[in-house]
């Protein structure tokens, strides 16, 4: 009966139908994930004693987060890391997800789910595995004693050594945005560049580079705002020298028990990915990304 | 004195198994319109982008303007190209699309505005430089397309079938626009189209493509009144074809025995008696009469007993279906007059003689 009438309003109104499937996933995001924001937002104004929340309003987090020079090497340190391997892997990414989308054939799928192959194990794995490769006893430093010549210190629990494990971790996001926005360009473009005069890496700057430029920067986003927070690549690979922002926030929730601190961090991460994203999205226009369409009208 | 801007010296091109280009030889004069004529899957695209450079031939050689570009770039040709879906930059403005190519090659702003203004005025397209690809009609778009291609005055505008995509009416309207640019300009055009009614319609000269060769090459009256083919007589103009065997050879006249009787056509090259054999009429070199005219036999023409089975009325005009007592239809085309007859009518159908073109049956 009820059901029926349900039935009979949803055909009346056709947003009700909509809300009724747009209801459990909107539900799931506004408890798993909008909540939990709003209280990190909250507890960062509270204060923390003994390992208990105490609700007394004020701004001493954020004092502390912007006062001690630590936390601010800490951060500095997350952001320059966070540009370089986002642009390590941007470099690195392009020719790869050129190479699949435009050669890669019948195999273009295949190759793309190998770029998944890594997320069959485990983020911690994965980084033992990079340990275990890099490491003082890692095979390549290994190798290099074995036959003779010393071991590359520069690879052994290092700042260089956190980064190349975050440029691992995230160059499969790039290759797959940029992937993406190339299966959707008509690389028929380019031959009309070079008819019309343009040498290829003119073709490229001119054409390709601006027309793919939305999954670039979706992949650019992927991999920035990660690497910002990330605490364990740098745990694990970095040494005493590669403290991180995201490991000291982890710090807090764990070890110290500040929790307060630890959500003001967080915010603060927060407001810094958001910013990243509001500059980055002035510059994609979807209408003329030919995303949305190509020339054919 | 014209001069000869593109050369084409025994060109060929293989894709596996398959050749696309067979050893092609063409010479395309300075100011020309030049059509290349072909079913889907002759070659005449692949020919095309071996012109522009997009593709490298096997064997042969590509000049322009005298000089050897066969191992060139696209790039360093100094060709035009317009396609059959546009293939605007959707990213840039209808003004940035159009003087792409001087930018290429580093013209000066004051050179490019110039220019600029000149195209946008021939190809009227004023008052949309600042719209983008997407915010025109597919007509606006196509003379974009062709404005970008003609700014640089290349040596020579290389046309993929550009009117496909646009509706019939917009299409006729185009064909006299760009013949017009062509003739303004002076740039030799070379067109690709598989309609025949267009390379009628725009060019000086066709080139009728068939299996990556040339089936025939001439002016287009030529090309339609005297077909070296019967490829070519079927694919240009519409023609009845009616095969049988020659049952004797008479001077210049060959008479041909079918199921429906013997005619008379002009003797083949190197037909003999008993050879198998097509001729084709052209619709419009056909006429229909009313039955009345039975027993006269005028000088010269070939005439058909029939059964008017439709009439297709098409404005301008008309084509009258005959149904022949072997079970062959022939068409008529000719001014609709009423009266004429009526479905049903008894009629007969009548050709000259020498209307009639005479190859030899391939399928036989």
């Amino acid at each position: 009966m009820n059901g029926m009438s349900l039935r009979a309003a949803s055909r009346r109104r056709p947003g009700l139908r909509f809300a009724a499937l747009v209801a459990p996933g909107a539900l799931f995001i506004v408890i798993g994930l909008m909540l939990p924001l709003l209280a990190i937002v909250v507890f960062s104004f509270w204060r923390t004693e003994s390992y208990e929340l105490y609700a007394d309003w004020s701004l001493d987090n954020y004092r502390t987060l912007l006062g001690e020079a630590a936390y601010r090497t800490f951060f500095l340190r997350s952001l320059v890391t966070a540009i370089l391997v986002t642009v390590i892997c941007l470099v690195c990414g392009w020719p790869v997800a050129y190479f699949i989308a435009r050669h890669g054939g019948r195999y273009r799928l295949l190759l793309v789910l190998l770029l998944a192959a890594p997320f069959f194990t485990g983020v911690i794995l994965r980084i033992a595995a990079l340990q275990g490769l890099l490491g003082p006893v890692g095979l390549i430093n290994m190798g290099l004693t074995m036959v003779g010549l010393p071991p590359i210190e520069a690879l052994m629990y290092t700042k260089l050594a956190a980064g190349l494990g975050l440029v691992y971790l995230f160059i499969p996001f790039m290759v797959t945005a940029i992937y993406l926005s190339l299966v959707n360009f008509n690389f028929e473009l380019l031959e009309v560049a070079k008819i019309n005069g343009a040498r290829p890496w003119r073709a490229f700057i001119e054409i390709t580079w601006p027309l793919n430029w939305i999954g670039t920067a979706i992949g650019m986003i992927l991999v920035f705002i990660p690497c910002l927070a990330n605490a364990v690549t740098p745990r694990f690979l970095g040494g005493p020298e590669a403290t991180s922002l995201g490991m000291s926030l982890a710090g807090q929730f764990g070890e110290t028990g500040t929790w307060a601190l630890g959500s003001a961090m967080g915010v603060f991460l927060f407001a810094v990915s958001l910013l990243a994203i509001f500059c980055i999205a002035p510059t994609i226009r979807l209408k003329r990304s030919g995303f949305t369409g190509t020339s054919l009208t | 004195m014209t001069g000869v801007t593109l050369e084409l010296q025994s060109v060929t091109r293989r894709f596996g198994p398959v050749t696309a280009v067979d050893k092609t030889d063409l010479a395309i004069e300075q100011g020309e319109f030049f059509a290349l004529l072909g079913p889907s899957g002759s070659g005449k695209t692949t020919l095309l982008r071996i012109i522009a450079g997009l593709e490298r031939p096997d064997e042969g050689r590509v000049l322009i303007g005298g000089r050897e570009v066969t191992d060139l770039p696209p790039y360093a040709r100094n060709v035009g190209m317009v396609f059959q879906n546009f293939l605007l930059f959707p990213h840039k403005t209808v003004a940035e699309n159009i003087v792409f190519p001087l930018r290429m090659q580093r013209a000066s702003r004051a050179h490019r505005d110039e220019q600029l203004k000149w195209a946008l005025s021939l190809l009227r397209l004023d008052g949309l430089g600042g719209r983008y690809p997407n915010e025109l009609s597919g007509g606006q778009q196509q003379r974009v397309a062709l404005a970008r291609g003609l700014i640089a005055r290349p040596a020579l505008l290389l046309l993929d079938e550009p009117l496909a995509n646009l509706d019939r009416e917009l299409r006729s309207e185009m064909e006299v626009e760009i013949r017009r640019y062509q003739k303004e300009l002076g740039i030799p055009f070379i067109y690709v189209t598989h309609n025949q009614e267009e390379a009628l319609t725009m060019s000086d000269r066709i080139a009728v493509m068939r299996n990556g060769r040339f089936e025939q090459i001439g002016a287009k009256t030529e090309i339609y009144t005297n077909p070296a083919s019967a490829f070519v007589a079927t694919f240009v103009g519409h023609a009845n074809r009616i095969s049988g065997g020659i049952a004797d050879i008479q001077g210049d006249l060959a008479r041909i025995e079918w199921g429906g009787g013997s005619v008379l056509a002009p003797r083949p090259g190197s037909a003999q008696r008993g050879s198998a054999i097509s001729v084709f009429v052209k619709h419009e070199d056909m006429a229909i009469h009313g039955a009345g005219l039975n027993g006269k036999r005028p000088e010269g023409v070939n005439q058909l007993a029939g059964t008017l089975r439709d009439i297709i009325f098409k404005g301008q005009t008309a084509n009258y279906i005959v149904a022949l007592p072997t079970g062959d239809d022939l068409v008529v085309s000719g001014t609709p007059r009423a009266g004429v007859a009526r479905p049903n009518d008894a009629v007969i159908v009548s050709w000259p003689i020498e209307a009639g073109a005479c190859f030899p049956r391939e399928d036989a």
